[in-house]
Parts: C-alpha cells; structure tokens; sequence
C-alpha cells in the first residue's frame, strides 16, 4: 500500500512541473525517511554509486559523445544522400529514404532524440521541397528515430543490461533484426501512404552513384563494425568499445570528413591534412571539440541525472520487497506468460507516457525481471519487448521525448507532431504485438552467434 | 530550441561549460589510453577508477548547471494549461520540492562525505596513487601515516560540494519565479507553438 501511495506522489510531482530526476528522488528519500531507518547517508552513497557501482552505465557518455561527433561531423549528410541513391526512386522515396537513413544513423547512435535530430534537421526540409507536407516529414523523421534504441547500439538497452545483468553484447545482437524488421515495416507503411497520395518519385541517379556516396558514407558506417566486432571478438568491453567508438568518430569528423574542426573552411570546403600537420594538435583544444563534447555532456548530466535518482527509487522498491511482493500476486492469479507480457507492455505503454526510458527501465525491469525469469521468459526477449515499448513511449505524449526533438526540429507544435506520429504509431503497435509473441525474432541471432545463454533464476 | 542553447554565457557559465567539456573529454581520452594500453599487453591500473570518478563529478556537478539553464525534463503539459498566476504558485511549489531535496540530499551527502574526513580518513580508494603534493593531509587527517593511494574523501568531496550548489541554482530559479522572470522548472516546449505561429504569419 505504501509502495502504491509512493508511486502516486511520484506522478503528482511530476504533474506540478517537478523535473522527473527530483520527483523520483524526493520521493524515495521521503519514503525511506518515513518508513524504514535508512540514513540520508546511505541514499547519498546510493546516488554516487550510479556512477561507481555500475560499470555498463559508464557506456552511455561515451555512446552520446560518438553520435555527438558523428553528427557535428557530418556523417548525416553523408547516410542521407546514401539513403536517397539507394530507395529515393520509388514512390514516397524521400520519406523511405529517410526511415533507411534514421536506421542507419541509428547503427552509429545509441539514442533516439539524437537520431531525430541528425536526420530530421537535413531532410524535413528536403521532403517539402519536394511537395511532402510538413507533417507527414515530421511524422516519419518522429517514428523512425525510435529505431535509434532498437537497433545496436542503443543507451536503453545498455541500461536494461545495468539494472538486470544480462549481458550488453547479447542485448546489442538482439536488437538487430527486430530493428530491421521495424524500419520495414514503417518503409511498407511509407509506400502504401505514398501510393495513396501520390507522393513524388526521386530521379533514379544510377549505380555510380549508390556506389560513390555508399564509399562516402562508408568511414562513418565502419563505427557499428567497430563496436560489435570489439565486443564480439572480446577486445573490448562494451563500455571500452563505446569509448572507442568516440575516439573514432573525433577523428573520422575532424580529418576525414573534416566538417568540423581545424580542417573545416566552410560549406563542402576544407583543408588537407599533410599540408596542415599542426591541426593533429590543434584540434584537442579547438572550439568545435569543446562545443561537441559540452553538447554531450549536458545530454549526459540530464540522462545520468534521471537515471542515479531512479535508482535510489529501485533501492526503495528493492529493500521493501515489493518486486517479490508483485511476483506472488501476480503468481497467485494465475498469471501464465502471455498474459504477464500482456501486463509488462500495458505497465510500460502508460509509463512511457510519463517518463524518460532510460529512467523508467531502470525501476521497472527490476520489477517485473524476476516475474519473468519464474515464469521462463527469455531475458533478451523481455529486455526487446521493453526496448519497443519505450519506442512508442517516445513518440507518445505527454513526455514523449521524440515528439518534443522533432517539433523542435520541424518547427511544429508538439500537438501536431502527435498528430503526424499516429499512424506510425500503430505500425510500431503491431511490430510490438509481433515482437511479444515471437520470441525468436529477438533471440535466435545472439543465441546463434554467442551460444545459448544460462539463465540462473 | 531551449532557452539552454541560445545564451550569452557569463563568466560562471564558461568555468561550468569547460568543465563539463573537460570531464567528459578525460573520462573518453583515459578509456581509450587504457585499450591501446592493453593490446600493448600492458595497462594503467587507475584508468577505470579515474574514470568513474570523473563520471560522477561530470553529472553530479552539471545536474546544478541543467537547473540554471533549465534543461533537466519534465511534464509541462499540466502546467502550462493553468492561468498564469496558478500557473506561478505550482511552479513555486515545484521549486519548494527541488530545495527539500537538494538539502536533503546535502545533509546526506555531509554526513557521508565527513566520516571519510574524520573516522575513516585512512580509507583508501582501489587505484588511483596519492600525489605526492597531497600528502599535508596525511599529517593532517591520518595521523602522519603516509597515503599510498588516494583517501577517499578526495573524490568525495563532489557529493557535498554538488548538492550545495544544487541547492543554491534551485533557491536562484525560485527568486527568478518569484519575481517573474522564469515561468517553469524544467525544459519548456510551448516556444515551440511560439515559433510555428510566428512562421505561419509570414
């Protein structure tokens, strides 16, 4: 019961415009204050262990710095005009060639807002240039960029691997068909759309230049190879991978695609490295470098921020018992594993309303986590089925964060946007019905390629 | 898009925005050191402890540069339905919560990080060695024995000295309310509305 009246301040904080890292936090010192004798000094130590205590979550900086760098770098750009020579000739081909170009931006991200931002800023303007309207741009760049958590690697799910123990490597291999199959099934959604209202055609520019501009993009795609390849091959560890990751985008954006940095003149112009040596020094110092790195971290500071205060909540819900306390109601009715998975997406589906993901995994998974693992549930599978959910979640208002990113980036009101969003929102709907109920879609490729996994309940 | 992004930034503002770039960029450049360093078949053994602490200081310090700039989210949707001056009071509201828990979490944070200062001030962290211009505390604080690593209160420190300041940026916004000047706690997007219609009029 207290855990029910715990939950409602949380929500009622919340509402009056209370940041969520706060209102999680305030509410959960206030509930170990009233009733257990915890210490504050041991919900501070519970805060700095956010940061001390789990390894995984170090990831998440390094993840946003790559994308950051990959961004700024001009790597967008670069997948973009890839997308468009590859699909832009069918129907609806620039909103096609968008979904294509968010899911592989997403191969590079770890995050859905970023995705948005990198491919919405270039070709929402792009699709009502040539006649899209600018609320079905913006409905696809919101729903598309959802795949920036689904498709590997994703912060969320380097989350979900931090608050249950699975492993990060696995999670990753998990994501990558669903996340295919989602950026389908958006593109077919697309192209029915398209044929409906007879949206414009791109001219089909030839196999020179799928080749030219797939070369082009190619240095910032090689950083999905980076990163897997590192973990899968045990040279890294996915955080180190992660750290790699970023090193590697500093230098691909600052001395191959030079759109940043000392190299960078203007617009499509840009200096030789041989002929400028210095700028290997210069540039650890250069504005562009700090500007990217402060960029990151803010979106750092206000993840991490949400996230260390979930966690105090998750040391409440832990200590009080109330995951085991939920296993045995919901084991006492009778609950099979159809129904409880039905359960998991409705509790996630109106959490996401209300809150970020990574915030929301990290007190819900430790809830439902050991429901599962009594009733067989393959871990992967839940972490995916959590994974989609936050994707509808975040494309749903009122704290839906790609709605707030694309109206932003679009210039929409954030009503609009939802508008927009709707459609593609049911798709996604359905990929979640198809995700929850075929499990090997998420499983059979980590299992094929690092073995079965153990399961110790 | 946000009031965050688009400031003329102060002198305060430039020390917080290099850090947060600095901390960031030295967690990155000691993981990436700490790799190369083993497919070289070697290692720097304080790599990842440094970088954990940097983590911490990077977020918990920049949680009170989110509030002066108001970037930490929220739901604004409710609030932003009321009349303004309702609108005012739960905001002020909301503000009195964020102090109670920046105290709070200061008094929490005191009490921790002292008792690393007082009665375990031999506590050592893993890692990272103690330089040597740091040892006056050894004198100070541990009876003259000699620190090989680190004491942990060093790092420590982060936790009393982060909330503080949150308490101090939450107490700056509720005067800003107070007088009017910011009408909410976290990142707004009714601006968004602004720009379309002013788009829209063109």
């Amino acid at each position: 019961m207290e855990a029910l009246l715990l939950f409602v301040v949380i929500i009622g904080l919340m509402l009056t415009g209370v940041p969520i890292a706060v209102s999680l936090g305030v509410s959960s010192i206030g509930f170990l204050l009233i009733f257990s004798d915890a210490s504050l000094a041991s919900v501070s130590q519970t805060l700095l262990s956010a940061f001390t205590g789990h390894y995984t979550l170090l990831a998440i900086p390094f993840f946003v710095l790559a994308s950051g760098f990959m961004s700024t770098g001009g790597v967008a750009k670069r997948i973009i005009r890839f997308a468009i020579a590859v699909v832009g000739h069918v129907s609806g081909g620039l909103a096609i060639a968008s979904v294509f170009a968010c899911m592989m931006f997403a191969a590079l991200s770890g995050s859905s807002p970023a995705t948005v931002v990198a491919i919405g800023t270039i070709v929402i303007g792009g699709m009502r240039q040539v006649g899209y309207t600018k609320e079905f741009a913006a409905g696809v760049i919101c729903s598309a960029g959802t795949l920036g958590i689904l498709i590997p690697p994703s912060i969320v799910m380097v989350v979900y691997a931090a608050a249950t123990d699975v492993s990060v490597g696995r999670m990753f291999l998990a994501g990558v068909f669903p996340g295919l199959m989602a950026g389908i099934m958006l593109m077919i959604g697309i192209y029915i759309m398209a044929k409906v209202k007879g949206l414009p055609k791109q001219a089909w520019k030839g196999w020179k230049e799928i080749a030219l501009s797939g070369m082009d993009a190619l240095w910032g795609l090689l950083l999905i190879v980076i990163i897997l390849g590192g973990i899968y091959s045990g040279k890294f560890t996915p955080t180190e991978a992660a750290a790699v990751a970023a090193m590697y985008a500093f230098f691909i954006a600052n001395f191959v695609y030079r759109d940043m940095g000392p190299l960078y003149i203007e617009e499509g112009k840009s200096k030789s490295l041989l002929r400028n040596p210095h700028s290997l020094l210069t540039v650890w110092m250069h504005r562009d470098t700090r500007k990217v790195l402060f960029e990151s971290g803010k979106l750092t500071i206000m993840l991490m921020f949400i996230i260390a205060n979930a966690l105090i909540l998750k040391h409440v819900l832990t200590d009080e018992q109330i995951p085991q306390a939920i296993a045995e109601m919901m084991l006492a009715a009778g609950l099979g594993p159809i129904m409880f998975l039905v359960v998991v997406n409705v509790l996630l589906l109106i959490g996401g309303q209300f809150m970020e993901p990574s915030g929301l995994l990290i007190i819900v998974a430790p809830l439902v986590f050991p429901i599962a693992m009594e009733l067989g549930i393959d871990p992967i599978h839940l972490g995916i089925i959590m994974v989609v959910n936050m994707e509808i979640g975040m494309i749903t208002p009122p704290v839906g964060l790609n709605l707030f990113v694309t109206a932003g980036v679009a210039k929409l009101s954030v009503l609009n946007v939802v508008k927009a969003a709707l459609p593609f929102v049911a798709i996604l709907f359905v990929f979640l019905i198809i995700v929850t109920y075929y499990p090997p879609l998420s499983t059979w490729l980590p299992t094929k390629i690092m073995g079965p996994e153990l399961v110790i309940r | 898009m946000t009031s965050a992004g688009s400031h003329n930034p102060s002198a305060g503002d430039r020390i917080e925005e290099t850090l947060i770039a600095f901390f960031l960029g030295a967690m990155t450049l000691i993981t990436f050191a700490n790799v190369i360093a083993r497919l070289m078949h070697s290692n720097i053994l304080w790599a990842l402890e440094a970088t954990v602490f940097l983590f911490a200081f990077l977020v918990l310090m920049g949680a009170s540069y989110a509030v002066k700039h108001t970037f930490h989210i929220g739901v604004d949707v409710v609030v932003q339905l009321l009349p303004k001056p309702t609108r005012r009071l739960v905001t002020l509201f909301a503000v009195a919560v964020c102090i109670v828990f920046s105290l709070l979490l200061f008094k929490g944070s005191w009490d921790y990080w002292w008792a690393f200062v007082t009665k375990r001030a031999f506590y050592e962290v893993n890692d990272i060695p103690m330089p040597g211009f740091l040892q006056f505390f050894a004198h100070w604080l541990n009876d003259g024995e000699l620190y090989e690593k680190m004491p942990r209160f060093i790092p420590y420190t982060v936790m009393p000295v982060s909330s503080a300041l949150l308490t101090y940026r939450f107490v700056q916004a509720g005067m800003r309310v107070w007088r009017g000047e910011q009408d909410l706690l976290v990142e707004s997007h009714e601006a968004d509305d602004e720009a379309e219609l002013k788009e829209g009029a063109k």
